[in-house]
């Protein structure tokens, strides 16, 4: 098996929906030609169409230990990476700046949308990348086996020499968090930042995030935020458990203020956000962490301290991230890999 | 030049050209061919050497730090990432000091928007050379022209304007000194030196919260965003942190898992709203009368803090019944009384404007706040009492009724907020917005004056609009206007746009309408307005580092009659904007990655600077260079031109033209913007021991403040909060009577009845336009920066959108995605309309700043909009309360619009426009 496994946790009560993690993920990798439309890393709003459009409705992942893959989302369901005629406007004295096509569809289109129930509106932002799976579909899937997982760190890349553009993987994927280079022919995704981490610094979607809501570190690592989280405070948890991928991607589950002329009563009774939704997504176990989550909120707005709320507020970098320096790995030729060892 | 793309591919495409390039895939592989039987990729894998691909992507040459000037109060430090002389990303540099070990630190500050400037350094929108205009003002044909030729014809210009018509017929707009105070100054100093008009932003924005210079006697005071991590109860009301205060935001969701509870209020459940423990769906422009409901139960449950509202503020303060005005000595203005409790004594109050006293502190008195009684024949009473008076209506039941809130949430909402401390009103546009902002600021800063929150840690009414707070202030002022304020001519915008333009209130105030108070403003000298005669008209307008045709209220008149009237309209800038579009000079500015300059908010306590991560690109030059050669150019045509020294008789000055490069680099003082930026970092406190240089190794934290200009120390290991000087060390309030003032006796406020904070309900014509028309700060803007930027445009739906409650597009067969028209009697627009479950019915929102070139079939988002001037705030001659450039003046509100919405179809030949792919003739190729 392999060594160590990074993860990341996302506190999705303070997520701002701002979209610097895509900006910093687009401008670092997917700024190349054939990868306009692609963003490993998208903040979707929840309920919502998602990114591709019903990504979480198509299939994908294991059922009883076998590939379930699904259709292939299409050009439409990623919506449009489209042009605008600025030098006809601005210097050729042409007509009115657009797109170049009518706009059907973009990877946020349905922002801050949400549901109504019995009146009021609900929602929360769900940024997504490759979940760098324990169980990663995408590389069950590969006939080429181009797909890999990464002995010293668990994390799943895809081999971009030996890709042939198959794309089984992009059926895999229960999260749909592939995406196909046409101009290239080859299957690209989240690379979870390993130049960086190679080099102690974390991935740029959560450096860059004001929000400070990414936690990164090596989830067998105890004394890493990620493991307390997942294992010790037992507050986050991964999307769609039933998909069979294991995800080490990991949430505080989301909970919205209570329904108007609630004030003072539980978010469990009569919430505005309807627990099923999240049960969908999260599984069952997130009720009992939304309780637990609202005890700990009560107890610190009442004078005591909640040791995983402070841990959750994420004071500094040091706090959030764990990251073992490892230069030897920055030019790796897959000779033989050195320990691990905390910078 | 090498463009980004081309350093892209090198990473990315090029280093994979090996394997099958253009080729798609779709065949079923024939797995027999392969020879991996033995492979066990989740275990080991042997060909791992490709993984360089992307270490090498994540390279560079050289990282340099720089910012951004958008007047987005953010003020993030940025590292810019060079490879191969081109600029191919950006990421924070999130090295702010901490503040001290339990608060969480300012790091990573940056949004979105900041992650892809670069995409403007080689945008499309990018201007590259001087340009003068051939076809009609904004149809976009220009010639190219030479700095020389360009120069030289705005600088005739101007002096042919000073000679003919007087030097206040050429107005000068920049906005914002400090998001870039040496670009600012550049021309501010030109404008000082050749008479020039220099028009406000801050009020004409409407981001100047009235109730603060009123109440308070100050331009904006707010605490650094650390702050709020002090806080047990904070109120977000009118402000979408989520959306507007990106890099500050978490300090609210962190203070709330530290022991805080957060409250929105708001009628939209916004971004914020999702993070709240109390949401208070409120219905639009009521919520003063939430804020003085909360008052009512605050007083009535004695839940105000007694000492505090005593010494700080002038509830105990005597009125005169009769006459409404502050019992005074006969004859002074400026002094005041309360009465003793301990000796029943009628007392001189300490500390206001006349008094000998230069403390507050009571001395051992206890004024009395409930007094009433008979003063030398007159009924005398508190402020308090009156207060008391005026909040008998604002009863919970009555309120709930107004605001659509449940009366559970008002009863809790104010029996936390008089007892949880400390509490923050964290306050935005879009409370501040509304036409009677100055009433909805009183009635909240009231609240945190009651429960005695403003002036500590964690409390207080903290306002956050605009980028207004230059720190270094005393250093920037001498740079800006040498001479002194007294020797320039200041202009507020909203009164200047108003009378210049077509604009026209058709609103009554006390049956009298706006021009008969503007007429009588200017006549009391407390409200300046230019040209000084009447009869000239302004001429010329330079504009730079904002975009004021864009943004300005009232569009369509202006248009149809400012623009018109305008002979000569410069615009300085890095893109082609609506209003460089709308000139007939158009210069190409330096982009934030290409200059010298400086950076500071009201946001945090830091100053770090703008750097030259490559010269300026194409043609263009820094705005100080522009104003160094404009100043120049003058100079040189004066000399050439043989033209006499002009005599400035409002202040008596002998203008000499050629001289006036001379007097613009300070005698040869200032050579470079490095100098500039040295000077205001030497002559403020705030930056004392701090040179430019030093301000490459990162953020510094102000070491000192200018007691007159702020309110506090900065204090090492605390986060800023204001007022301290006046809560700890009881100095005097800068008001009229030296306290906190809620009391107005100014005539024109008791004409109006305004004295006191009071509910006023939005300007109406509701029967005939049913929506509000609601155009907040967002996300994915900065007032009109990034409104075009392609990266930011995918990520919603590439055209400007209007929100709209599902239940008010289904009354009116309006669905997802279809194009509609919003009009009103004053302009409409064309657009597409997105259905948002969280708007509130009867209102329609679009986020602020598209630009009028982009998207839109027909108008602008300030289309339906017109500037209407609030008479309250045309005051002056009264102790703190007198014309002041951004600090006192008419705001240039707009929330009280009222709006219809239509579904739309487009015209043949706007269905040209909207299909154009495929002839796609000019289109950008990036
Ligand atoms: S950058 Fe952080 S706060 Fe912003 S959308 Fe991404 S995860 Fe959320
Ligand atoms: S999220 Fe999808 S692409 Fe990523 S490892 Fe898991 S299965 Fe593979
Ligand atoms: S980990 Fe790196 S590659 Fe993956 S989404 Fe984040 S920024 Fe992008």
């Amino acid at each position: 098996m392999f060594q160590h496994q990074y993860a990341m946790v996302l506190d999705l009560n303070k997520c701002l929906g701002c979209q610097t993690c895509t900006m910093a993920c687009k401008k670092l990798w997917t700024d190349g030609d054939g990868m306009d439309y692609m963003y490993w890393n998208n903040v979707e709003t929840r309920p919502g169409q998602g990114y591709p459009r019903k990504w979480d409705q198509i299939g994908g992942g294991f059922e009883n230990g076998k590939l379930r893959p699904s259709e292939i989302p299409s050009r439409e369901d990623y919506g449009q990476p489209f042009q605008y005629n600025y030098e006809e406007r601005m210097f050729q004295g042409g007509l009115q700046v657009m797109p170049h096509e009518p706009v059907e569809n973009t990877p946020n289109w349905d922002e801050d949308v949400g549901a109504l129930m019995l009146g009021e509106n609900y929602y929360f932002y769900l940024p997504r990348l490759c979940n760098h799976c324990t169980n990663p579909a995408c590389l069950a899937a590969c006939p080429r086996n181009a797909i890999y997982k990464r002995e010293e760190d668990g994390i799943v890349l895809i081999d971009q020499e030996r890709c042939e553009g198959y794309r089984y993987c992009m059926r895999a994927c229960p999260y749909k968090k592939i995406y196909f280079n046409e101009l290239l022919g080859k299957a690209q995704k989240c690379i979870f930042c390993y130049p960086r981490l190679e080099k102690g610094e974390v991935n740029a979607c959560a450096r860059q995030c004001p929000g400070r809501l990414r936690f990164v570190g090596l989830l067998d690592d105890p004394g890493s935020a990620v493991h307390k989280l997942v294992h010790v405070y037992k507050v986050a948890l991964g999307l769609f458990p039933e998909k069979g991928t294991e995800p080490n991607v990991f949430y505080v589950p989301p909970f919205n203020p209570p329904r108007r002329g609630n004030y003072g009563k539980s978010i469990l009774d009569d919430p505005r956000m309807p627990l099923d939704y999240l049960v969908y997504l999260f599984g069952e176990q997130v009720t009992d962490v939304i309780r637990r989550l609202e005890a700990e909120l009560k107890k610190a707005q009442d004078g005591a301290p909640s040791e995983v709320l402070q841990l959750l507020i994420g004071r500094d970098e040091e706090v959030r991230y764990q990251i073992p320096k490892r230069e030897s790995l920055v030019q790796i030729t897959n000779a033989q890999i050195q320990p691990l060892r905390r910078a | 030049m090498k463009s980004r793309r081309d350093i892209l591919k090198l990473a990315g495409a090029a280093a994979m050209a090996a394997s099958v390039p253009g080729c798609r895939k779709t065949e079923k592989p024939l797995l027999e061919s392969f020879s991996t039987a033995t492979l066990d990729p989740l275990h080991s894998y042997p060909y791992r050497s490709w993984e360089d691909l992307y270490r090498k992507q994540w390279t560079w040459d050289k990282v340099v730090r720089s910012t951004h000037s958008a007047n987005c109060t953010g003020s993030c430090s940025w590292r810019v990432y060079v490879r191969e002389g081109v600029m191919v990303r950006e990421e924070q540099a999130a090295d702010y000091p901490k503040i001290n070990a339990t608060l969480p630190d300012y790091n990573p500050r940056g949004c979105q928007k900041g992650a892809c400037f670069v995409e403007y350094v080689y945008g499309p929108q990018r201007l590259k050379s001087p340009l003068i205009r051939v076809g009609a003002r904004g149809e976009g044909k220009w010639r190219k022209a030479s700095w020389d030729e360009a120069l030289t014809l705005i600088a005739d210009k101007l002096l042919d304007n000073i000679y003919n018509y007087g030097p206040d017929t050429n107005a000068f707009f920049s906005v914002i000194p400090a998001m870039s105070p040496v670009s600012f100054c550049a021309g501010s100093r030109l404008a000082h030196y050749i008479g020039g008009v220099f028009c406000s932003f801050y009020d004409w924005y409407c981001d100047l919260p009235p109730g603060e210079p009123l109440t308070w006697g100050v331009q904006t005071e707010a605490c650094e965003t650390a702050d709020w991590f002090n806080s047990r109860y904070i109120v977000l009301w009118g402000s979408n942190i989520s959306q507007t205060r990106i890099p500050d935001a978490h300090f609210a969701y962190e203070a709330r898992y530290n022991g805080a509870k957060l409250v929105c209020i708001s009628p939209d459940f916004n971004s914020s709203a999702v993070h709240a423990d109390l949401f208070l769906q409120i219905n639009p422009g009521t919520d003063a009368a939430l804020a003085l409901a909360v008052a009512k139960h605050i007083i009535d449950s004695k839940l105000y803090d007694e000492p505090y509202i005593k010494e700080q503020t002038d509830l105990p303060l005597l009125v005169v019944k009769e006459t409404g005005r502050f019992l005074r000595p006969e004859g002074v203005a400026d002094v005041f009384y309360y009465r003793d409790a301990k000796s029943g004594q009628v007392k001189e109050a300490p500390g206001s404007m006349g008094s000998k006293t230069k403390s507050i502190s009571l001395g051992g008195d206890d004024p009395d706040l409930h007094a009433r009684f008979t003063h030398n024949g007159k009924e005398v009473v508190t402020v308090f009492e009156l207060l008391k008076e005026k909040l008998a209506p604002y009863t919970i039941e009555a309120v709930a009724a107004q605001t659509g809130l449940a009366e559970n949430d008002i009863r809790l909402f104010a029996q936390e907020f008089g007892t949880r401390r400390p509490a923050m009103i964290i306050h935005g546009a879009g409370t501040n917005h509304w036409f009677h902002n100055d009433l909805i600021n009183r009635a909240f800063i009231l609240l945190v004056a009651l429960t005695g929150n403003v002036g500590r840690n964690g409390g207080g009414f903290n306002h956050y609009v605009g980028q207004e707070r230059i720190w270094p202030e005393r250093g920037f002022r001498a740079y800006a206007f040498p001479e002194g304020p007294k020797k320039q001519r200041f202009q507020n915008t909203t009164l200047w746009t108003y009378v210049h333009s077509s604009n026209k209130d058709p609103h009554l105030y006390n049956g009298k309408p706006i021009e008969h108070y503007i007429e009588e403003s200017i006549k009391n000298g407390w409200m300046p307005l230019y040209p000084k005669n009447r009869k000239q008209k302004p001429r010329a307008m330079i504009i730079w580092r904002a975009n004021y045709l864009n943004q300005a209220k009232g569009n369509e008149y202006i248009l149809n009659s400012l623009w018109k009237d305008l002979d000569l309209i410069v615009d300085i800038n890095f893109r082609m904007d609506t209003t460089a579009l709308h000139s007939d000079v158009v210069l190409p500015a330096a982009t934030y990655y290409e200059k010298i300059d400086l950076n500071t908010t009201d946001c945090h306590s830091y100053i770090h600077p703008f750097s030259k991560v490559l010269d300026p690109l194409y043609d263009s030059k820094t705005d100080w260079e522009i104003f160094k050669e404009l100043s120049a150019k003058i100079s040189q045509r004066a000399t050439e031109r043989d033209l006499k020294p002009y005599r400035d008789e409002q202040f008596g000055w002998e203008r000499d033209f050629t001289r006036t490069y001379f007097q613009w680099s300070g005698q040869g003082k200032f050579k470079s913007d490095e100098d500039a930026a040295n000077f205001i970092l030497a002559n403020s406190p705030e930056t004392k021991g701090m040179q430019y240089g030093m301000l490459q190794q990162g953020p510094r934290r102000f070491v000192a403040t200018d007691e007159e200009a702020w309110t506090s120390d900065i204090k090492p290991g605390q986060a800023y909060t204001p007022f301290q000087h006046q809560v700890e060390r009881k100095k005097p309030w800068r008001t009229l009577t030296g306290r906190q003032q809620f009391y107005i006796d100014h005539p024109w406020f008791l004409e109006l009845g305004e004295q006191l904070p009071i509910y006023r309900q939005p300007l109406a014509e509701s029967a005939k336009y049913p929506f509000f028309w609601n155009t907040p700060h967002g996300r994915w803007s900065i007032h009109s920066t990034w409104r075009d930027s392609r990266y930011q445009l995918r990520l919603q739906r590439g055209i400007p959108i209007v929100y709209m409650h599902p239940d008010d597009a289904k009354e009116r067969g309006i669905r997802d995605n279809d194009w509609v028209k919003v009009f009103n009697d004053h302009g409409h627009l064309v657009t597409k309309v997105q259905i948002l479950p969280g708007e509130k019915r009867r209102r329609l929102t679009m986020y602020h700043g598209w630009e009028r070139y982009l998207g839109f079939l027909q108008g602008g988002w300030q289309a339906p909009t017109y500037v209407k001037i609030k008479p309250t705030q045309l005051v002056g001659g009264y102790g703190h309360v007198n014309f002041r450039l951004n600090y006192w003046g008419p705001t240039g509100n707009n929330r009280d619009i009222r709006v219809d919405i239509a579904k739309y179809t487009p015209t043949a030949a706007e269905m040209k426009v909207i299909l154009r792919s495929r002839d796609r003739k000019g289109a950008e190729k990036a």
